[in-house]
C-alpha cells in the first residue's frame, strides 16, 4: 500500500511536463492571436475571459456583436461601445468588426451624445465640435489596435483618414493616413488620390505634388497594368495649377493622349 | 503454516466525522481459520465483522495488527489469485449479462482464455444461474444476484471463499440452496469463510465458527463443541403409547436416568415453509 | 504482461458502459449533429471567412461538450463502480489499484477518442465540401481560394484528444481522492478552468519584470496544472498550416503526454492510499 515511488515518479514528470510545456507555449502562443492582444495591453479580466472561452471564442464574438445591433438601434453608447469591443477582442481577426466598431464610434456617436445634451440647435458649437473630435480619435485608435491583427493595413488605415478628415476637420492628419494607405503593398486604387487630393486642399501644394508624382513614378506607373492615366490626369491638372514650366513636368508619356 | 487465514491482534479505527473522531471497529481480534473447513463468522450488525473481511482482503488497511491469507501477505495479489470474495449485498455491472459478468471476473482472475469457457459454465452451474445467464445483470432479483455473486466467487477455482451475508435478501429455500452449494465447495476441499445472521443455517452447515461482539471476538470453536450439552440426551421415537410410555420411564428409572420432560418435537416454521413451498421461480 | 491484460480488460469494460449510458450517445448525437449544422449557422458570421466561422464553431462544440463530457463521465465511471461496491468486488481479484485506475482512464480515453474522431469527420466533412463551393465563388471573383488541410485537422483532432485526456486524467486524480461524485465534478472542472487559465501563469513566468515571488509561483502553478490553451490552435491548423511554425504541434503533444503520465502516476498513488 505504499505507493511512494508513484508519487516521486509524478512529481518528476510534472517537472519535465512543465518545462517542455514553457518551450511548447513559446512556440505555439503566435498562432493564437486573441491573446497576443492582451499581451499588448494586459488586463486579468480578459485574459480570464479569453481562456475560459477556449474555442467557443468567435462564435461568443459573434452573439455578442448581435447584440451590440440591438443597442446600436437605441443609441445606448456604453453597452454598444462595450459589446463591439468585446466582439474585436474575441475575434481580433476579423477586420469587420473592427471597422463597424470605429464606425460606430467616430460617426454615430458623436450625434447620440449631442442629441443627448439637447440637440444641434441648443448646443454650443464649440462643445459639438470637440465631441466630434474626440469620438472620432476613439475611433481611430480602435482602428489602429485593428491593423495590428491585420495582414492588410490599408482599408483601416483608409478609413482611419475618413475619420480625420471629415469629423477631425484636419487634412493635413487625414493625408497622412491616406499616404500610408496608399504605400502599403495591399493599397486600393484610390488611396493615392485621396492622399493628394486632402494635402493639397490643406494647403501643401507643392509637397501634395511632389510626393503624388514620386509614388506614381516608382509605385503606380510600375504595378497597375494600364499605369494608371487617371492618376496622371490629376497630376497634369497640378502642374497646370502650379503653373509648372515644361521641363519640370512629368515628361510626356508614349502612351498618353 | 496450515491456516487457510490467519488474524492476529487486528485493531482498526475509522476517524468519522470532520473532527475526525476515532471509532474502533474490530478491537484486537486473533482468528485462525484451518483449511477445508466452513467457518462462521458471527454477531450483530455493526460489529466489525464485514471490516474485518475487507482487512483480510486488502480493501482496507489495518490501524494495527496482521493479516495472511493462505500463507502469503494478504495485501499481494498472489493471495487474492487463489480467494474468491462474495460481498455483502452485492450489486454488479448492470449492463452486462450474468454470462458477460462472470466472463469478465474469470479474465480478471487470471483464467486463462483457454479455460475460460468451461470455467464460466462450471461456476454458472454451481450458483444455478445457466439459465438466466444471458439476461443483464440489471434485471435479477436479490437472489439472483447473490447467486451470480457466488459463480463470479468461484468463477477461478479458488482455495479460499470468503462470502459476506451470501443469503441476505434471500427466500428460505434460495438459502437452503446456496447451503447446499457451500457444503458441495467444502466438499471439494475449499475453505469457506462465511459470516451470516442466520443462525439455523450457520449452524448446520459450519464446522467452526467465532462470534463477535463490539469489535472483539467473544468465542470461538467448533459447532459441536461450542453448542453440545454433555450432559443432556434426547430420544426421539414414533408411536408411543401411554403404556409404552410408562415402561419406558419405568426402564430408564430403575436403570438411574432422570427424565427431565417429555414433549412432542415442534416442525421448525423454515421446514414447514420448505414442504409447502416448491422453490422460488428464479431457481 | 498479465497486468496489460486485466488493466485492458476493465478500460474495455468501462468503454462499454459508456457506450451503453445513454448520456454519452446523446451527447455524441447532439454534438454531431451541432458540427453539422454550424453550415446553417451561418447567419451568425460577420464578415470573416465562412470556412473560419465553421471551423471556429465546430471546434468550439467540440472544446464545449468535449469538456463537460470528460469531466463528467471520468467521476461517472469511477464513482459508479466505487457507490455500488461493484470496484469491491474486482479489487478483491488479484487486480492492482493501479491496474483498476488506469484501466478506468483508458476506457474513458478511448470513449472521448471515439467522440473526437465523430465529430472531426463530420467536421472535416463539411468543410471540404463547403470550401470547394466557396473556392468556385472566390476563382469566378478572382480571390486566392480558401484551403481545407485534411492532414491539419487530423493533427488536430490528435491534439485535441490528448487535451481531453488531461481533463480526464486531472478529474481522475480529483475523484481517487474524493468522497462524492458531485465534488469530483465540480472539483474537475475548476481545475481544467485552471488549465484553461494556466497561460497567465506561463505568460508571468516568461515575463521580464516580475518579482521573485511571483516568479516562483508561476513556476509551481506551470508544473502543477496543464497548459490546456495550447491545443487552441484548430483554425490555424485546417486553414492556414503555414502560420503554425514547424514542430509546434509535436511540442505540444510531448509535454501534454508528459502531464498526462505525471497526472496518471499521482493519482494511482493516491487511489492506492483510499479504502474502498
Ligand atoms: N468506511 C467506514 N467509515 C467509518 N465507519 C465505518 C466504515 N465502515 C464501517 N464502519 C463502522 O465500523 C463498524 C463495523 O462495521 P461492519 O460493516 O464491519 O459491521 P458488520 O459486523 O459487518 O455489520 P452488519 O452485520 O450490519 O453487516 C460499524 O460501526 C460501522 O459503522
Ligand atoms: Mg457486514
Amino acid at each position: 500500500m505504499g505507493g511512494r515511488w508513484l508519487f516521486s515518479l509524478g512529481a518528476g514528470l510534472l517537472i519535465a511536463a512543465g518545462s517542455a510545456t514553457d518551450r511548447s507555449w513559446a512556440s505555439l502562443r503566435p498562432c493564437i492571436p486573441e491573446l497576443s492582444r492582451s499581451q499588448l495591453e494586459p488586463s486579468a479580466g480578459q485574459g480570464v475571459l479569453l481562456g475560459v472561452l477556449g474555442g467557443l471564442r468567435t462564435v461568443i464574438a459573434d452573439v455578442s456583436w448581435l447584440r451590440s445591433y440591438v443597442l446600436w438601434e437605441r443609441k445606448e453608447e456604453a453597452g454598444c461601445e462595450a459589446l463591439m469591443r468585446l466582439s474585436c477582442t474575441l475575434d481580433p481577426n476579423s477586420r469587420y468588426f473592427w471597422e463597424q466598431a470605429a464606425f460606430a464610434v467616430g460617426f454615430d456617436m458623436a450625434n447620440w451624445e449631442i442629441r443627448r445634451r439637447g440637440g444641434y440647435a441648443r448646443l454650443a458649437k464649440e462643445i459639438q465640435d470637440h465631441l466630434f473630435t474626440s469620438y472620432a480619435r476613439k475611433g481611430i485608435l480602435i482602428l489602429e489596435d485593428g491593423a495590428k491583427f491585420s495582414r492588410s493595413r490599408a482599408p483601416f488605415l483608409i478609413v482611419a483618414g475618413q475619420l480625420a478628415e471629415m469629423k477631425i476637420k484636419d487634412l493635413r492628419l487625414a493625408a497622412s493616413y491616406y499616404r500610408a494607405a496608399a504605400e502599403s503593398p495591399d493599397a486600393p486604387w484610390y488611396a493615392a488620390r485621396f492622399a493628394a487630393r486632402t494635402a493639397w486642399q490643406a494647403g501643401d501644394r507643392k509637397e501634395s505634388y511632389a510626393w503624388f508624382r514620386q509614388h506614381w513614378t516608382t509605385t503606380l506607373r510600375v504595378r497597375q497594368e494600364d499605369r494608371s492615366p487617371d492618376d496622371l490626369a490629376e497630376l497634369r491638372m497640378m502642374e497646370d495649377a502650379l503653373f509648372m514650366p515644361t521641363s519640370a513636368r512629368i515628361p510626356r508619356q508614349a502612351w498618353e493622349r | 503454516m496450515n491456516s487457510a487465514v490467519s488474524i492476529r491482534h487486528l485493531t482498526k479505527d475509522f476517524s468519522v466525522g470532520i473532527r475526525g473522531v476515532k471509532l474502533r471497529a474490530v478491537d484486537d481480534v486473533s482468528l485462525e481459520i484451518p483449511r477445508g473447513e466452513v467457518f462462521g463468522l458471527l454477531g450483530p450488525n455493526g460489529c466489525g465483522k464485514s471490516t474485518t473481511l475487507k482487512i483480510a482482503l486488502g480493501l482496507v488497511r489495518a490501524t494495527s495488527g496482521s493479516t495472511s491469507i493462505l500463507g502469503d501477505d494478504a495485501a499481494s495479489a498472489q493471495a487474492r489469485r487463489r480467494t474468491g470474495f462474495l460481498p455483502e449485498a452485492p450489486y454488479f455491472h448492470r449492463f452486462l449479462t450474468g454470462r458477460e459478468l462472470v466472463t469478465y471476473c474469470a479474465r480478471l482472475s487470471g483464467v486463462k482464455e483457454s479455460d475460460l469457457e468451461a470455467a464460466v459454465a462450471r461456476a454458472l452451474d454451481l450458483a444455478a444461474m445457466s439459465a438466466a445467464a444471458d439476461r443483464a445483470v440489471g434485471t435479477y432479483s436479490k437472489g439472483m444476484l447473490q447467486r451470480i455473486g457466488l459463480a463470479q466467487a468461484v468463477v477461478h477455482d479458488p482455495e479460499l471463499i470468503i462470502l459476506d451475508e451470501p443469503t441476505a435478501g434471500v427466500d428460505p429455500v434460495g438459502s437452503a440452496a446456496i447451503g447446499e452449494m457451500i457444503k458441495t465447495m467444502r466438499g471439494q476441499g475449499r475453505t469457506i469463510v462465511l459470516c451470516s445472521h442466520l443462525l439455523g443455517q450457520v449452524e448446520q452447515v459450519c464446522d467452526r465458527i467465532a462470534i463477535m461482539d463490539r469489535g472483539k471476538v467473544v468465542l470461538q470453536g467448533a459447532v459441536d463443541e461450542v453448542l453440545s450439552r454433555r450432559d443432556r440426551h434426547l430420544l426421539e421415537v414414533s408411536g408411543l403409547t401411554p403404556e409404552a410410555e410408562a415402561a419406558a420411564r419405568r426402564a430408564l428409572e430403575s436403570a438411574g436416568a432422570v427424565i427431565n420432560s417429555v414433549s412432542r418435537p415442534r416442525k421448525s416454521l423454515e421446514d414447514l415453509f420448505r414442504e409447502l413451498v416448491t422453490g422460488s421461480k428464479d431457481a | 504482461m498479465d497486468s496489460l491484460r486485466r488493466t485492458y480488460w476493465i478500460a474495455r469494460v468501462t468503454f462499454l458502459e459508456a457506450v451503453r449510458q445513454r448520456l454519452f450517445s446523446f451527447l455524441l448525437l447532439l454534438g454531431a449533429a451541432l458540427a453539422g449544422s454550424s453550415v446553417a449557422f451561418r447567419f451568425l458570421n460577420f464578415g470573416q471567412g465562412e470556412l473560419k466561422f465553421v471551423a471556429d464553431f465546430g471546434f468550439g462544440i467540440m472544446f464545449l461538450f468535449g469538456s463537460l463530457l470528460a469531466v463528467v463521465m471520468t467521476a461517472q465511471l469511477l464513482f459508479a463502480e466505487l457507490d455500488n461496491r461493484t470496484a469491491l468486488t474486482l479489487l478483491a481479484k488479484p487486480v492492482g489499484r493501479s491496474e483498476f485506475l488506469l484501466g478506468k482512464f483508458l476506457g474513458v480515453w478511448a470513449v472521448l477518442g471515439v467522440f473526437i474522431a465523430l465529430l472531426c469527420g463530420v467536421l472535416g466533412a463539411v468543410l471540404l465540401a463547403r470550401a470547394s463551393e466557396v473556392a468556385a465563388l472566390a476563382e469566378a471573383a478572382g480571390r486566392v481560394p480558401p484551403q481545407v488541410d485534411a492532414g491539419g485537422l487530423a493533427v488536430f483532432a490528435l491534439l485535441q484528444w490528448l487535451r481531453l485526456g488531461l481533463v480526464a486524467a486531472l478529474t481522475l486524480l480529483v475523484a481517487a481522492g474524493s468522497r462524492t461524485f458531485l465534488f469530483s465534478v465540480v472539483a474537475g472542472m475548476l481545475v481544467t478552468l485552471g488549465g484553461q487559465l494556466q497561460w497567465l501563469a506561463q505568460d508571468l513566468l516568461n515575463k521580464g519584470d516580475a518579482g521573485l515571488m511571483q516568479k516562483s509561483l508561476a513556476w509551481f502553478a506551470t508544473r502543477a496544472v496543464p497548459n490546456l490553451q495550447q491545443y487552441n490552435i484548430g483554425d490555424a491548423l485546417v486553414l492556414d498550416p503555414a502560420g503554425v511554425p514547424e514542430g509546434a504541434a509535436a511540442a505540444a503533444l510531448l509535454s501534454g503526454t508528459l502531464h498526462l503520465l505525471a497526472l496518471l502516476a499521482i493519482a494511482c498513488g493516491i487511489f492506492r492510499r483510499r479504502e474502498i
